[in-house]
């Protein structure tokens, strides 16, 4: 068995996976895409969505945070001057569903697919 | 808590247990060789979930799913992060690496010893072991509405085999590492650690003399050092190019990425629909450069499928138990890269298609949605953002301008060619057994040295490459 020497110099590893969890505007969508669920079941979503995001490679991670970072200012601005309310959400979040911005259309359809799946496989009575 | 460095020695380290990892530790021990396998995943019981669930993408995916290559459009991917790899997590299809392509890539990459009859001995040999078969009885009504389009539309199309091994029953089980070959190569001797992530290679002198990695127990983490004579890589087409990339290992490490991107249908019946499996009938009237088959059409999946579509989709999902999922899958003459980034523990993956592949899309979408009518079908919702669901043949037409970069949901699970084998050194990066250039004990066997994509599922091929690679390490004493 040969012995161990000097080890070449190599790529750090970096962050762990798992480092950013789901931000104000995420769980925001997700409320907007689940509408007929009870709070119980909205929070097993959001618990699915929350380990699924955090799950993503670092960079895909940080690109949807920076995306929900972005697109939650002005929300967050009208939150803060008493004017937000659920159903703007709700008309914004299918404005950027159809959206002719890819970036944007990507986002909203990854959260979607996360709710759908969730919804559809975690709560299959309530989603009938 | 972390407990100090503890080493090990081996004589053979595989690091990888999936379809390349497992048919290497099987090979090397049942030649009575001193074999350790790490895995950065669970064991996990192939009995305990349920497949394509939510819990299984939790517990055996790795990223839960959600990896993707980025480009324009980015190609979603799934890979196994478990012991025993993505056969555990697949449909069991298998298929024998297509001779022609086989031929051609002996010539283009130099590639000794490669000819269609070599591997099909070692294939044949893979196929005794794990029981590859076809299914006893009639095909599930997902598979037949697939061989019913075909038969008339005139096309091609086969009944895949699987990895299952059927009862008298016609109960089949599939047939994973962790329940083949893996117990084989404990059985011959090997040792197979689990929830062991490779931090990076050790190195000297143009050798590799071990490994440093991160062992998590029972809660308890562990900094682990392997010192071995013999390394095979065989962590698949992403994370071998990105281990060796971080041990700084990079000629002919990374580029060159091979996919089959696919895009997707989901198709409503006026009957209901079997959803347990995946269909076992592939339409190979187009192959190699496109075949045509099933999805995994779970509730879940379903609904995924049907939103990729952005129609109105509402009734159609509260009628989910009519609707099926079925794919148009291309071999892709576009390439990808994989870069292992510093600062981060995912590598990076680009995926760049070209015009011509997003042509034989287009042309996939309306093959399917042919097939799909075909067979039956009343409603088709492709993932295409702003797609028209199509009812019949004449509205078909209108895919062929709705497949764009920026509207088209693609996905793949076929990652192949991120370190070639062969003897051009300047297309590949390891020699035609997998050796990596410029290391005489370092090796890779699995996807990443298939030297392109193969049009078909390719555990047959990798299989039948890691036993072929594991003999000449053999021979070669």
């Amino acid at each position: 068995m040969c012995a161990v020497g000097p080890v070449t110099a190599t790529v750090s590893e970096g962050l762990p996976v798992g480092f950013l969890a789901m931000l104000w505007l995420e769980r925001e969508v997700v409320a907007t895409l689940s509408p007929t669920l009870d709070d119980h079941q909205r929070s097993m979503i959001e618990t699915y969505v929350d380990d699924s995001l955090r799950s993503m490679p670092e960079h895909l991670r940080v690109g949807v945070a920076a995306e929900s970072i972005l697109f939650g200012a002005w929300p967050r601005v009208q939150g803060a001057l008493g004017r937000y309310d659920r159903r703007s959400m709700n008309a914004r979040v299918e404005r950027w569903k159809a959206s002719r911005f890819d970036p944007v259309r990507q986002y909203v359809r990854l959260l979607h697919s996360l709710v759908l799946f969730a919804e559809h496989e975690l709560t299959p009575a309530a989603s009938r | 808590m972390t407990t100090p460095e503890a080493t090990l020695d081996a004589d053979v380290l595989v690091i990888g247990s999936g379809a390349g990892g497992a048919a290497t530790a099987a090979t090397l021990a049942a030649a009575g060789r001193d074999v350790t396998v790490v895995e950065e995943g669970p064991w996990i019981d192939p009995d305990a979930l349920e497949p394509f669930s939510l819990e299984e993408m939790a517990a055996k995916y790795r990223h839960r799913g959600l990896a993707a290559a980025l480009g324009n459009p980015a190609i979603a991917f799934a890979e196994g992060r478990c012991v025993g790899g993505s056969t555990e997590i697949n449909s069991g299809l298998y298929h024998r690496l297509p001779a022609a392509l086989a031929e051609s890539w002996r010539h283009e990459y130099g590639i000794d010893d490669f000819s269609p009859e070599t591997l099909d001995s070692y294939a044949q040999r893979i196929e005794n072991e794990l029981a590859v078969s076809r299914l006893p009885g009639a095909p599930p009504p997902s598979s037949a509405l697939l061989e019913r389009g075909a038969t008339k539309l005139g096309w091609q199309a086969i009944e895949y085999p699987r990895v299952f091994r059927y009862d008298a029953a016609g109960r089949g089980v599939k047939q994973t590492m962790t329940r083949t070959l893996l117990p084989r190569a404990i059985e011959a001797g090997a040792t197979v650690i689990p929830n062991c992530r490779v931090r990076r290679l050790l190195r000297r002198d143009g050798r590799v003399i071990g490994i440093r990695c991160h062992r998590t127990e029972n809660g308890v983490a562990e900094n682990l050092m392997i010192r071995a004579e013999h390394v095979f890589v065989c962590a698949g087409a992403i994370q071998t190019p990105a281990l060796l990339q971080r041990s700084g290992i990079r000629g002919g490490v990374g580029s060159g990425l091979k996919v089959h991107p696919m895009i997707k249908i989901a198709a409503r019946f006026p009957h209901p629909v079997d959803h347990g499996g995946v269909p076992m009938q592939v339409i190979t009237e187009f192959g190699p450069n496109l075949s045509i088959g099933g999805s995994a059409s779970r509730r879940g999946q379903v609904a995924m499928a049907l939103a990729d579509s952005s129609a109105d989709y509402g009734d159609a999902l509260d009628d989910w138990e009519r609707v099926s999922v079925y794919y148009a899958a291309i071999r892709s003459e576009g390439r990808g890269r994989v870069m292992a980034v510093p600062g981060l523990r995912a590598p990076v993956v680009t995926y760049r298609l070209t015009e011509g592949d997003m042509s034989r899309l287009a042309r996939g979408l309306v093959h399917l949605g042919e097939v799909l009518l075909a067979s039956g079908a009343t409603e088709l919702y492709p993932s295409v953002a702003d797609g028209p669901v199509v009812h019949n043949q004449h509205e078909l037409a209108a895919w062929w301008d709705a497949v764009t970069r920026n509207r088209t949901n693609l996905m793949t699970v076929h990652l192949t060619s991120s370190v070639r084998m062969g003897e051009e050194r300047s297309r590949t990066g390891a020699d035609s057994f997998g050796r990596v250039w410029g290391f005489d004990n370092l090796r890779v066997s699995d996807a990443s040295v298939v030297p392109d994509a193969p049009g078909v599922n390719p555990q047959g091929a990798i299989m039948a490459i890691a036993a072929r690679n594991s003999d000449q390490f053999l021979a070669e004493g």
